[in-house]
């Protein structure tokens, strides 16, 4: 068995101007890999960590405004900070969850829980963005999110969808590709259930293919008298654009084409639709996708709103990381459940809970994780961390881990900085024991 | 009739009045050349220095350029020719006189600061629910000339219900939170970005933690109030003292600077400062003396920042690149690429009364505004030696799509659905639709602002302008031009000028033919060849 595998490296691709493409090809064989012939240090030696890793991707499930922490997967039952909250046993005897996340519950084994998550973030945009690329907002760079380095470092070239989809809008800024180009920028579904707009051609798949030619051959002259720069990168956009509505694989954005079985099992709700379509999108190719749920900002009527939340959640969820393991495809893909930030532990005025970075809880499961653990303690009163605090660099560090990408690995910035994909931190190693 | 006055009067009085608007006119002119001159001698010394220079740009790419950045759409066919075939010299300022009398300069320039203020809004419903009536208030200001300074302060001190109160749109996009409010005004009005101190002392500037917090002393008792329900959720603006001032408000009358080590105690009592100038409040002031206050140190002549950062802002809005780069972080010890010139023109901004009019004559007046554009790679090295290619704004990329598809109606038709739940706020239909896709920032460094393949998509394939491209339409507009206009050459022409605003050169004039030869139906043939220019790089930007 010889097949190829491709390694595609892009030295330094900048938004608007394109200073230097390297792309090159590097050959090994697939029955050497699957041989275990080469350990993961040697594949880092051969390639300078630029090596794809074949197959691996991620499935975020974000909850946009920042998730009480207390009425989801740390409840406090025995204290009043708990807000009445109850809490309900899971399938690892010692671990409970609130008992609005029944069906989270039954699958405890598949989830590491992390409570001892800490960062000093308490404004939205501003955590949104450390939680979606590891690094504070600066106004000299823009790092690109986790999708966008994942979608850059282990893309499936093959695959002729996007390889950083976002299912549904909560505010967050679609140029998540950072520094990175308007190629590893998310594609955008505002929801799951209908097929991505815009995504049928307006005529003969003949007649839009003539089309683009005509384009082509109409900018040429632009191009070459000063627009050179403009006509490449709107061309590269193009060229993506219609070769993504052209292919096949846009199947996996149609969820009718799931038995009724499966979309019963995934639950109602956009959040489900999305859910469905992260897996299916995953088992076409996709590399990163992020199925956003908005709206756990509850200042006001905490508990009334996450329950109806975490209902939302729970089964979707429940079923995503299910349906994954039965495919065979949980082992090679991360989920992640995330927000922001959590929630203070006091409850408010408003029977609400305010933003609160100084602890609060990402959950993961597969991508090589070991489930049926809690990592972390906080303080009884849920206010602060008790033991092994987990920041944000390590846990992106642990993402990297899990995806194998090389977090040391240096990206260019336009200007020719070198930017680490990750900042400091260490790996999380009890997840992965 | 009763008013009739002997003739020879009324000749001499008319003859009197045109003397003094002439005199009066010209001598304006000649005061805009005369800083427009001062502007580009500053900058030939502080930034250009002597680097070679793009040639200036031609009457066509000028008059679609103006127009973009004046009223936010692009020329039309007629325009363009009898612009480009009037033999006087002083055309294009008579061209910006002629832009700054139409309503939708102020419009165009409305849309640009409620995007300022909305793309940073904590509030998600800030965006229907104030975004028109934001709209609409800026429009109404610029449009009848009131300075920047009367607009801010407003910004600053309004009250009053949303939908309707559209300077309300600052305070309402940061739900009246003092510490969100207070980065957001000095932001947008000052151009600082202080946003970093509300937790730390700034890293790269003298700011304090305690100066922020100071600052957002000034807003606590800003109050966003639900009013009773009538179709929708709405909202009023209103002081802490308005709305009764006790129960759970009592603890909002003052400003705490949080405890960083102890976030649940109440924190720091603080009194309004203005970090700029230092000017204090006494305790115990009610919110209207607070914000007017405010509104008048920020806006005071003694404080240079408040006029260079909306200078810098309109400059880079006009030439691609502001004096300093990031047009929401000034400050002494931010890099500029040509301090002298900045003070210069933001004194002279501050001699005529704020106005913007007067603002965008004397920038566009300058040759740096009428030099040939280059895109921001070729152009990065030296600052301003060649105006840099922008992407167009949403506002004015949907304006420029309506106009060359003819396809204006589109949008009140759609507006006037009483369907649509954002009716009520006057956002809905296809403009603000297409906001969703292509809306960015204004204030994020456009070089930053990516074109995203849904945007590619629904240019290539969305339905509305799909139908609007239809040849064999004989209500459409390149249905009508093709049954008027039997020369394929000048149906290829007006199409270059409806989308590009400018004649195609031999060579795309030869691809456009070939192609319309070798296709069997010439509407489809056109059809195509319009797609192709409303698909085009060139179309989307600003050159």
């Amino acid at each position: 068995m010889t097949t190829q595998v491709v390694h595609h490296t892009r030295a330094s691709i900048s938004r608007n101007r394109v200073v230097a493409r390297r792309d090159f090809l590097k050959g090994i064989s697939v029955a050497a890999l699957a041989a275990g012939g080469l350990s993961w240090t040697d594949l880092l030696s051969l390639q300078a960590g630029e090596l794809r890793r074949r197959g691996m991707a991620c499935i975020t499930l974000w909850m946009g405004g920042g998730p009480s922490q207390f009425e989801t997967f740390s409840p406090l039952e025995r204290h009043e900070n708990g807000g009445g909250t109850k809490s309900i046993a899971t399938a690892v005897p010692g671990i409970r969850f609130a008992d609005s996340l029944p069906e989270m519950a039954k699958l405890a084994k598949e989830c590491a829980v992390i409570r001892s998550m800490t960062s000093k973030e308490g404004n939205h945009v501003r955590a949104a963005y450390l939680l979606h690329t590891g690094y504070l907002p600066t106004p000299t760079v823009k790092y690109p999110a986790l999708g966008a380095v994942a979608a850059h470092q282990l893309a499936d070239k093959a695959c002729e969808l996007p390889s950083y989809v976002r299912i549904g809008r909560s505010g967050l800024s679609d140029s998540a590709g950072g520094f990175l180009g308007v190629e590893f920028d998310p594609f955008v579904l505002g929801k799951a259930d209908r097929p991505p707009e815009n995504t049928a051609p307006a005529t003969t798949n003949d007649r839009f293919q003539s089309r683009q030619q005509l384009l082509a051959r109409m900018e040429a002259d632009y191009a070459s008298s000063g627009g050179a720069e403009q006509v490449a990168d709107h061309r590269k956009l193009y060229d993506q654009a219609s070769r993504m509505i052209m292919s096949r694989q846009m199947r996996a954005f149609d969820l009718a084409q799931e038995p009724e079985k499966m979309r019963t099992a995934y639950g109602e709700g956009a959040f489900a639709s999305g859910c469905l379509m992260a897996r299916r999108l995953v088992e076409e190719g996709v590399t990163f996708v992020e199925v956003t749920l908005g709206g756990w900002d509850t200042h006001g009527d905490n508990f009334n709103q996450t329950r109806k939340l975490a209902e939302q959640v729970d089964r979707p969820m429940a079923q995503l990381i299910a349906d994954l393991k039965q495919r065979g495809m949980l082992e090679r893909t991360l989920v992640v459940w995330m927000g922001e930030f959590g929630r203070t532990p006091k409850v408010n005025a408003r029977s609400g809970r305010d933003h609160y970075p100084q602890a609060f809880n990402v959950v993961l499961a597969g991508g090589g994780v070991r489930g049926g653990q809690v990592i972390g303690r906080v303080t009884p009163d849920g206010a602060k961390v008790a033991d092994r605090p987990v920041t944000v660099p390590d846990l992106f560090r642990s993402f990297c881990h899990s995806l194998k990408i090389n977090p040391d690995a240096e990206q260019m910035t336009p200007i020719g900085r070198p930017i680490k994909i990750v900042d400091g931190g260490k790996v999380v190693n009890e997840l992965f024991g | 009739m009763k008013h009739r006055c002997k003739l020879p009067f009324v000749l001499l009085v008319v003859a009197g009045l045109a003397a003094a608007l002439i005199s009066d006119s010209a001598s304006a002119a000649d005061d805009l050349a005369r800083v427009a001159a001062e502007v580009d001698r500053l900058l030939g010394e502080e930034a250009l220095r002597g680097k070679p220079l793009a040639p200036p740009v031609d009457d066509a790419a000028y008059l679609r350029r103006i127009s973009l950045d004046i009223v936010g759409e692009p020329p039309g066919p007629a325009e363009i020719t009898s612009f480009v075939l009037d033999p006087a010299p002083d055309k294009r300022r008579r061209m910006v006189d002629q832009l700054l009398t139409n309503p939708q300069y102020g419009q165009n320039w409305a849309r640009y600061w409620r995007d300022v203020i909305m793309a940073r809004r904590s509030d998600e419903r800030a965006l229907v629910r104030a975004g028109n009536s934001a709209t609409v208030y800026l429009t109404e200001q610029f449009n009848k000339g009131a300075g920047w300074d009367q607009i801010a302060r407003s910004l600053v001190t309004a009250t009053g219900d949303v939908r309707h109160e559209g300077s309300t749109a600052l305070l309402f996009a940061q739900e009246g939170k003092p510490e969100e409010t207070a980065a957001e005004a000095a932001r947008v009005l000052l151009g600082f970005e202080l946003q970093c101190a509300q937790c730390h002392n700034h890293p790269y500037d003298d700011w304090k933690r305690e100066q922020f917090h100071e600052f957002a002393a000034f807003f606590p008792r800003v109050v966003v109030r639900p009013l009773p329900n009538d179709i929708v959720q709405n909202f009023e603006i209103t002081s802490l003292e308005k709305s009764g001032g006790g129960g759970k408000n009592k603890a909002k009358a003052e400003h705490y600077m949080p405890d960083l080590k102890n976030p649940q105690a109440q924190g720091t009592l603080m009194q309004p400062v203005f970090f700029l100038s230092g000017q204090a409040l006494p305790p115990g002031m009610t919110d209207k003396q607070r914000r007017q206050t405010l509104a008048r140190w920020i806006t005071a002549r003694e404080n240079p920042w408040f006029a260079k950062a909306y200078v810098n802002r309109v400059w880079a809005e006009l030439l691609g690149r502001g004096f300093y780069e990031t047009v929401d972080d000034l400050g002494a010890k931010r890099k500029c690429a040509a301090p002298r010139t900045v003070e210069y023109l933001s004194q002279r901004f501050v001699e005529n009364g704020y106005d913007l009019r007067w603002l965008l004559r004397t920038i566009s007046s300058t040759a740096a505004y009428q030099r040939a554009s280059k895109s921001r790679g070729e152009s990065d090295a030296t600052p301003f030696t060649a105006v840099v290619i922008q992407p167009l704004r949403s506002d004015v990329l949907f304006s420029a799509l309506t106009s060359a598809l003819g396809a204006n109606e589109l949008e009140s038709a759609a507006a006037a659905n009483p369907k649509n739940k954002n009716a009520a706020y006057g956002r809905n239909g296809p403009r603000f639709v297409f906001e969703q896709v292509f809306g960015f920032d204004p204030s994020v460094p456009r070089e930053e602002v990516s074109a995203s393949i849904s945007q590619a998509l629904l240019l290539m394939n969305g339905p509305q302008l799909s139908h609007g491209l239809k040849g064999d339409n004989p209500q459409g507009m390149l249905g009508k031009l093709l049954l008027s206009e039997s020369h394929d050459d000048l149906v290829a022409t007006e199409l270059y000028l409806r989308t590009l605003s400018r004649e195609p050169s031999e060579k795309e004039l030869a691809v456009v033919i070939e192609h319309v030869h070798s296709t069997s139906k010439r509407s489809a043939a056109f059809e195509d060849v319009l797609w192709a220019l409303i698909n085009s790089a060139e179309f989307r930007q600003r050159r």
